[in-house]
């Protein structure tokens, strides 16, 4: 009889696990070899192309909405990357913008005001449950039956809204240099003003001497900007941004000047940021709630004033419960940028799906979805080591 | 027993209660005018609302031409199923009017054991409703008497059904899941059709569309991906670490891509590794594909429901003589299913709204019945909007009875109260 550690090899639970768990991977990795397999032996037959070669090649398509520059003659390769960048734009807007709007409308579900939480109530229930296909196709028909460019909206002579897109004021530089040198020193008056309101903070809790950090922090950050602005000014002879504002330019209706939204990236964003603060709102919401009321009630005994209570008491520990969900509402906001497609967006996915007609499938998709997949591995990074951050200490699994 | 409070009612007319406390007015005042900003924010509101209703009214009854959402009529329901090019010579309206009678009878089965609540409440909405569309002026796609009176038929068959449920031994959670299971495979083999048989010629899945396509699609991923999402989470949760690093592998692979490259991989590479006569259509590809990554995010929320479960649950089913499988059949996983119906719920919503996606592999549901309409017939290009307030509002019916359904379920559960 065949025995392992006295026992029957086949009454073993280690033996039987794994047994099972060798099984298990043999059937799994079988059944990926023999899925691969065919696919290789059925491009083989029908001489589809395989490979990477293709991202050398010319791409040879135009790409709207092109943010970084793109021509025609660029390679595939290049191509792929602008359409990255495209996605990666629209994620990062849109979360910026999804997450303001959310918090509003979270806070405002939470308003003592009867209809201003009803109002955001209605808003949540029907912006969640509306596909986010139906909302963009919604805005993009309605973005497209507005009137053409010589025709368009002006808004306080400003903003233009038409069939086209929305132009918007937008700052630009006049010297490359001058304005990269006072970027450069704004950031390093940013990360000082970080520094002062550490130190300051730290002083506040040490010797218990108020010393306005918050205060200090951002007065310091100003007045480098500020100065930096004005050693520039008195350089370079002009200011290192001036603002460009739109207006109509040539005979059959341009826009110059400004940042003109063009209509795909416009409703994409719409669609994305109404849909995504619905769900961001709800999350807000179920956080500041999940804020026992005794904390906020022990704060205010301890004399903090309301909005004190808010931002040192609730907001912290609201956070610790809507940070988790709220990036997996950014992971699903990027992955959902991929229905840029529907809308006329040159998205990865759309620019991707263009591509497999001149480019293997295949090989395109594969990349595609490898990139998607490191974005979102971005994003649980992120959000992890946020989560480490502020965890609590007991609560690190 | 006398209180405090008796005694002092006793001895003191109480005084009545400031007028500006109670009542409307006191509600008014609590609820609209607490302070002076809350005040302002009350009258902008109402003001905008006012407007908001103005203009929407104005648009509603003057500006759009609903005329476009009769134009397609029926074709939102089942899109192309029957027309003369998908089912030529016939009439094959009946077929999914039948899958709709049986979800009538089964629902109204499922009244009959519950005996009332929501699930009533459902069945007579889906019998009524149904009935109610039989009286639409619009003509649909081919629609005589005989699917007007099969639209009727609903109602006879959700209290058909409730009869069955409540006075024959079919009334149990069993046999509803058996019927239910037959049904859905009936209708199915009733919609695609069997070769051979007259009257129920085949059907090619490419014509399949509508809201149709999104129910079979939603009703396939649904009742497959919780098994699935339980599995999963359970292996990601195993001591077994090939099995778990096979489940981890999985479930963030299909939870880290977006679906529409899923189901465009499905529909061009995924057919390069079968036969070219391998029996595996586009509308099977498709709900193999949403099912495995709705399991994905479900393998989530379990285990969510999972990890908040406190280790003494397990233990004392084990201090009490339960062994592996039972422990986590019997105890762990009917609370942490209980904890987790709102995400549950939440993830079914989704997959039925997902169900709109399909528009990437070229299938007409009842999104895309409406964008290629609008492509097809540019002078409708104005109605676009119509149309999609149109859809958005169907889809919104569906989602939002979803999420009461889940209300009442978790009420009935007594999620938080135990």
């Amino acid at each position: 009889m065949l025995t392992y550690q006295g026992i029957p090899v086949w009454r073993h639970v280690g033996i039987i696990e794994w047994a099972a768990q060798i099984v298990s991977a043999v059937v799994v990795v079988a059944l990926v070899v023999w899925f691969f397999f065919n696919i290789g032996r059925a491009i083989d037959a029908r001489d589809i192309p395989f490979g990477f070669s293709f991202l050398d090649r010319e791409y040879q398509t135009p790409i709207g909405d092109a943010i970084i520059p793109y021509e025609s003659s660029d390679s595939f390769l290049y191509a792929l990357v602008v359409a990255t960048t495209n996605t990666i734009v629209v994620a990062i807007a849109g979360v910026i913008l999804a997450t303001m709007l959310g918090i509003a409308i979270g806070v405002a579900r939470l308003s003592g005001n009867w209809i201003i939480s009803k109002l955001a109530l209605i808003y949540v229930e029907f912006f969640r449950n509306v596909p986010l296909l139906v909302q963009l196709l919604f805005w993009f028909y309605i973005i497209l039956t507005l009137p053409t460019v010589r025709e368009a909206y002006v808004i306080a002579d400003w903003i233009y809204l038409d069939n086209a897109g929305l132009s918007v004021p937008w700052p630009s530089s006049t010297e490359v240099g001058a304005s990269l040198a006072w970027l450069g020193v704004a950031v390093l008056g940013v990360i000082a003003g970080v520094f002062v309101h550490r130190l300051l903070t730290r002083r506040e809790v040490e010797t218990g001497q108020p010393s306005y950090p918050l205060l200090s922090g951002i007065g310091t950050a100003v007045v480098i900007g500020a100065g930096a602005w004005a050693v520039v000014w008195a350089g370079a002879g002009e200011s290192p941004f001036v603002v460009s504002i739109p207006e109509p330019a040539g005979r059959f209706g341009r826009i110059d000047g400004g940042f003109t939204f063009r209509a795909g990236l416009l409703v994409l964003l719409i669609g994305l940021v109404m849909y995504t603060a619905a769900f961001i709102a709800e999350i807000v919401r179920a956080g500041i709630q999940s804020v026992g009321r005794g904390q906020i009630e022990a704060a205010r005994a301890l004399g903090l004033s309301n909005t004190e209570a808010l931002r040192r008491v609730t907001f912290p520990q609201a956070l610790r419960v809507i940070i988790p969900p709220m990036i997996s509402q950014y992971l699903n906001l990027t992955k959902n940028s991929s229905l840029g497609g529907a809308v006329g967006y040159a998205d990865m996915t759309s620019v991707g799906i263009t591509m497999t007609q001149t480019a293997p499938a295949i090989s395109i998709f594969l990349i595609i979805m490898l990139t998607y997949l490191l974005m979102s591995l971005t994003w649980s990074l992120i959000g992890n080591l946020y989560n480490r951050r502020i965890g609590l200490a007991g609560d690190r699994r | 027993m006398t209180t405090l409070g008796d005694q002092a009612s006793s001895r003191f007319d109480a005084l009545p209660p400031p007028p500006m406390s109670v009542g409307f007015a006191g509600w008014v005042r609590n609820n609209l005018f607490s302070a002076w900003y809350n005040g302002a924010l009350t009258i902008v509101s109402v003001l905008a609302i006012g407007l908001a209703v103005w203009f929407g009214a104005s648009w509603v009854f003057g500006v759009a031409h609903w005329s476009v959402i009769g134009e397609l009529g029926g074709r939102f329901i089942i899109g192309q199923y029957n027309t003369e090019g998908a089912c030529p010579g016939q009439n094959c309206f009946w077929r999914p009017q039948v899958g709709l009678l049986l979800a009538s009878m089964l629902l109204g089965m499922a009244w009959g054991y519950a005996g009332g609540g929501v699930v009533k409440r459902a069945a007579l909405v889906v019998a009524g409703v149904s009935a109610a569309m039989a009286l639409l002026p619009y003509g649909f796609d081919r629609m005589g008497m005989d699917v007007r009176l099969l639209l009727v038929a609903n109602v006879p068959a959700a209290f058909g059904g409730m009869a069955l449920g409540r006075y024959t031994p079919l009334g149990t959670p069993r046999w509803i899941a058996i019927v239910g299971v037959a049904s859905f495979v009936l209708t199915l083999v009733l919609i695609s059709g069997l070769p051979g048989v007259p009257g129920l010629q085949p059907v090619s899945v490419t014509s399949w569309g509508g809201l149709m396509l999104n129910l079979l699609l939603a009703t396939c991923g649904i009742t497959l991906s919780l098994p699935l999402g339980i599995a999963l989470a359970l292996g990601r949760r195993s001591h077994l670490p090939v099995v778990k690093m096979l489940c981890v592998g999985f479930i963030e692979v299909f939870r880290g891509v977006p679906l529409i490259t899923l189901l465009f991989m499905s529909q061009v590479v995924v057919p390069l590794a079968f036969p070219q006569d391998f029996p595996l259509n586009s509308v099977f590809r498709a709900a193999i594909i949403i099912t495995l990554f709705s399991s994905a995010y479900m393998a989530e929320n379990v285990r969510g429901g999972l990890q908040a479960l406190h280790p003494g649950q397990a233990e004392a089913a084990r201090a009490l003589g339960l062994h592996g499988w039972q422990i986590t059949l019997l105890i762990s996983l009917p609370q942490a299913l209980r904890n987790v119906i709102p995400a549950i719920a939440g993830q079914f919503i989704g997959l039925f709204k997902d169900t709109s996606l399909v528009y990437i592999i070229g299938m007409l549901d009842v999104v895309e019945v409406g964008r290629a309409f609008i492509l097809g017939n540019p002078e409708y290009l104005e109605s676009a909007r119509e149309l999609f307030v149109f859809v958005g509002i169907v889809f919104w019916i569906f989602t939002y009875s979803m999420s009461y359904i889940s209300r009442r379920v978790e009420e009935h559960m007594g999620v938080g109260q135990r």
